[in-house]
């Protein structure tokens, strides 16, 4: 099965677990930083160290491996309780995993490294400063007495009592003498077992765990003592380190800790087979053509009378559609990969600004698709600087306030239908109302004066034209504005809102679409066009009689069980020309708390839809979300129900392209 | 790199085209540029798109915009015939390379134009804006007009406002 | 002549991890992507060591093991397995199967290559 390809690239393979491991190290000292003294976590984060450094120089990572020994060496000595977890100590090796990042792609300034080295000798100093001072391995050039015997089926379970011998003879000056007491007689005597036992002098510089290593695989089952021949001090020393915990040891898996995702991922290691992103957007693609091709097949199947093409053609739709789902769920990754990446962000926040800063993070297993969460990253970024920037006060400011010294930022996640919900909450001090009203009116969004509701004013920041120049900071002014960030969400078919109350802090929610590749649809008739509607938005279809019809003219409101609800004539705002239909109908679609009404000439059916992009010369077409392709080979539009929400309030009335 | 403000001609002052005809104009694209000639087939209205690009077709799975020059040069539209081909060309745009397919009247040959025939759109006199060609090349006793794609297209491109978000 | 290992594992990384190491020790190092592939090599060629994984599709590694040590010619050929630090139980249960010693996952390529010299009778 193994082809050649570049699954086939170890180096590429290091790559991706490279990133990995860094990500799992970050995050144990990002957890650390909060409980200096959990051995968990500083196990945690050598062995992500220990093994970074020895993969890398299994791919050639040199550089990376050297480099990486310090961090570990470091960390070792932590483990030992030789030196502290201190802030700083964390702090470094949070800069140094940077580097690493860096290391694994090439692009790492050599000086950078040294810089990183430096402070983390003057860290690993300050940590051990009044302590006791490393000890110095003490002379143990005496050796050992050993009595063993193997257990009986040594021999058969593969372990060879010669080369054991031999281990021993390698590590010193060996006198090695067989003992035959309790060889049976002839009888009993079973030719594959081990009967014999060794008593052994060992002379030289040898640790007891070197000898302990000899012996690692058969040591819980066997007879031995180790008696070392002369002073007492020595064998009270190796014996308060396990030396080899990496191979021997019963690590604690404990309860709280928090990397669940890094524990998951090494127990099932063996489970897992890695795939680049890029073959499972292929596998994607022609997942989709498989769609539209059986679609068209349906289609086929079902204008003839062949009733066994009839049936071939069903099941290859009922493939083709657990087939898809199981795409689905192959693109799904958990948001932790996403919010984890948030943790040292706030951490950078806390130090540039000085203010102390707490993350929050919830629904972390909610998945999502994988293209999604890589387009939410910068988003988020922007979201939570503001927050941190903007939103929450200095401690002092805080404490005034009757608030904790630390702001909170949340970050929640959970499932609602085909949608999941992000939040970022801060408990600042709220969006200053009166600022943006005053910023909106210098900027011509709005006139002095004019009658905003709060609701809209708060909504204005996510106007293009809403520059946060006056209140650029080093933190939330790189780069984009809040319009970027409702455009970036829109552009995977979500939506933002914010709210805000005065001196609680704000909340902004982003609703987004589980999966963008393919949706299900509802296929319906404007005129001669055919487009469609998400179903996932669809929350009713109505009959409009033509006596309803007229009767509505020149309104764009129906009642809807006693609420009112505005509603769009598709045939007006995409001028078709047609002449209605007798009955046409409403279909009712709703994002959070709007909803809308469209009408539409007729309801073709449901249409599973694979999502193409649209064009960037119809970039300006407000309307449509994208384009898909009907089983006939032609085009239908899919309509943008965030749009076309926002189209029908009234002052947006008739504006279709926005260009 | 076919496709440029001014025609990239070669050494020996040539350059390839396609020319094809549209309201009685003979126009040519860089023949580097063209991807495939398509019978017509039909199209999908893209309601609120410019007149310019106001459809989309299915290009193999692709949803490519169908561009139409005639508003650009002044002309009536007229239904298709049985001449009428859809010019599929890739054009660099903010750049990442797009797809458009353009229609034609009718498309005629691979031909090599000279530098040396070539001139600038008059200021004067023409029924276009300037601002749409690249250049006026004589062939025979013909104009042939090389159009500005670029200014063309760059103008649907270009960010627009959006409209304000209301909550 | 080098000695020959088969490694029995359904990740194809680490399977390729593990042949990139005991190549470039100097061994020759065969493939299986899960027990029973694994059961069918050893039993079609006698290797002088196994490295095998014991979570698997198809016929676990604890399940190859006890088989193997069925055959008699499979006596005293040393089988490593790959087991993590927090399973202990399948540490004793991999052990009562006639395995001869382990690796502790994550590891190091100078580990398996430890490992493989320690238990390879020279």
């Amino acid at each position: 099965m193994s082809g050649p390809g570049s699954g086939e690239d170890p180096t590429a393979a290091f790559r991706i677990e490279a990133g990995e491991l860094l990500e799992q190290v970050e995050q144990g000292l990002l957890d650390l930083e909060h409980r200096l003294d959990d051995m968990n976590l500083v196990n945690a984060v050598f062995r992500g160290l220990h093994t970074l450094k020895g993969s890398g120089a299994m791919f050639g990572f040199d550089a990376l491996a050297a480099f990486t020994h310090h961090c570990e060496s470091a960390f070792d000595r932590v483990r030992k309780g030789d030196v502290r977890a201190t802030p700083e100590l964390v702090s470094v090796i949070l800069s140094a995993a940077d580097h690493m990042r860096a290391l694994v792609d090439g692009d790492a300034p050599a000086a950078h490294g040294q810089a990183i080295l430096d402070r983390l000798a003057g860290a690993v100093d300050a940590a051990a400063g009044g302590g006791a001072p490393v000890p110095a391995p003490a002379p143990r050039k005496q050796g050992w007495a050993l009595s063993f015997r193997l257990p009986p089926d040594a021999m058969a379970n593969g372990t060879s009592p010669l080369a054991l011998l031999d281990e021993l003879r390698e590590l010193g000056e060996a006198t090695i003498v067989a003992t035959f007491d309790k060889v049976p007689t002839l009888d009993d005597l079973n030719p594959g077992h081990c009967f014999v036992g060794w008593d052994c002098t060992l002379i030289g510089d040898i640790s007891r765990e070197a000898i302990e290593d000899v012996f690692l695989f058969v040591m819980d089952d066997m007879e031995i003592t180790i008696t070392p021949l002369a002073v007492e001090e020595a064998e009270a020393e190796v014996a308060a380190t396990p030396e080899h915990a990496s191979v021997t040891m019963d690590a604690p898996v404990a309860a709280n800790d928090t990397t669940p995702r890094g524990a998951s991922a090494n127990r099932s290691q063996g489970e897992h087979v890695r795939v680049p992103a890029e073959r499972l957007d292929e596998l994607m693609d022609r997942v989709g053509e498989l769609v539209i091709a059986q679609s068209r097949l349906s289609q086929l199947a079902g204008n003839g009378h062949d009733l066994s093409l009839r049936s071939v053609s069903e099941e290859i739709e009922r493939l083709a559609g657990e087939m898809r789902d199981t795409m689905m769920i192959l693109r799904m990754v958990p948001v932790s990969t996403l919010f984890g990446r948030f943790r040292r962000l706030i951490h950078d926040l806390a130090n540039e600004t000085g203010k102390a800063i707490e993350l929050v993070t919830e629904g972390e297993t909610t998945e999502v698709d994988k293209t999604v969460i890589e387009r939410l990253f910068d988003p988020l970024v922007h979201i939570i600087r503001n927050s941190c920037d903007h939103g929450l006060e200095k401690a002092a400011d805080r404490i005034a306030a009757g608030k904790s010294a630390s702001g909170v930022i949340r970050l929640s996640a959970h499932q609602a239908g085909g949608e999941v919900l992000i939040t970022i909450t801060d408990d600042g001090r709220g969006i200053d109302v009166e600022r943006v009203r005053a910023k909106a009116e210098a900027n011509g969004l709005i006139q002095p004066g004019q009658v905003v509701s709060e609701d809209e004013l708060l909504g204005l920041i996510f106007h293009p034209g809403f520059s946060t120049a006056a209140q650029v900071t080093n933190l939330s002014g790189r780069g984009v504005g809040m319009d970027v960030v409702k455009r970036t969400i829109e552009s995977l078919r979500g939506s933002i809102d914010v709210k805000s109350v005065s001196g609680q802090g704000s909340t902004i929610t982003l609703r987004i679409p589980l999966t963008l590749a393919i949706i299900e649809g509802l296929l319906v008739r404007v005129g001669e066009g055919r487009y469609v509607i998400p179903l996932a938005a669809v929350e009713e279809c109505l009959e409009l009689s033509l006596e309803e019809d007229l009767r509505s003219r020149g309104r764009s409101i129906i009642t809807l069980r006693e609420r009112l609800v505005p509603f769009l004539r598709l045939r007006d705002l995409f001028e078709t020309g047609t002449k209605p239909d007798t009955y046409q109908k409403i279909v009712v679609v709703g994002t959070g708390a709007e909803r809308v009404g469209l009408v539409v000439d007729q309801i073709v059916g449901n249409h599973q839809t694979v999502i193409k992009a649209m064009s960037p010369l119809h970039r300006n077409v407000a309307a449509f979300a994208g384009a898909t392709i009907l089983g006939d080979g032609s085009v239908a539009l899919i309509l943008d129900i965030a749009q076309l929400i926002a189209l029908s309030q009234p002052r947006e009335e008739r504006r279709l392209a926005a260009g | 790199m076919p496709y440029h403000k001014v025609p990239h001609w070669t050494p020996d002052n040539g350059l390839e085209v396609l020319t094809f005809g549209l309201g009685g104009e003979t126009f040519a694209l860089e023949a580097g540029i063209v991807r495939e000639i398509l019978d017509m087939m039909p199209v999908t209205m893209v309601p609120g798109a410019d007149a310019l690009a106001a459809s989309v077709i299915n290009f193999r799975g692709r949803i490519v915009p169908l561009a139409d020059l005639r508003g650009s040069f002044g002309m009536e539209a007229h239904a298709a015939t049985a001449d009428s081909r859809i010019i599929v060309i890739e054009l660099d745009m903010d750049g990442a390379p797009i797809l458009i397919g353009l229609t034609a009247d009718r498309v005629d040959e691979v031909t090599v134009l000279h530098a040396g025939d070539a001139e600038e759109a008059p200021v004067i006199g023409m029924r276009w804006p300037r601002e749409h060609v690249r250049c006026l090349v004589r062939r025979g006793g013909d104009v042939v007009v090389l159009p500005d794609l670029a200014a063309l297209f760059s103008r649907l491109t270009a960010r627009g406002g959006e409209p304000v978000s209301v909550h | 002549m080098t000695a020959s290992i088969l490694t029995v594992d359904d990740s194809a990384s680490l399977r390729m991890a593990i042949r990139i190491a005991l190549t470039g020790a100097g061994y020759t190092v065969t493939e299986a992507a899960d027990g029973a592939e694994g059961l069918a090599k050893a039993t079609e060629t006698r290797f002088d060591l196994i490295v095998t994984d014991l979570n698997m599709p198809n016929m676990d590694g604890l399940e190859m093991i006890r088989a193997l040590r069925q055959q008699p010619s499979q006596a005293g050929v040393p089988i490593i397995f790959l087991t993590t630090e927090s399973d202990d139980s399948m540490k004793a249960q991999a052990k009562a199967a006639g395995a001869t010693g382990w690796l502790v996952k994550p590891f190091q390529p100078e580990q398996l290559i430890r490992v493989a010299q320690k238990v390879l009778a020279r």
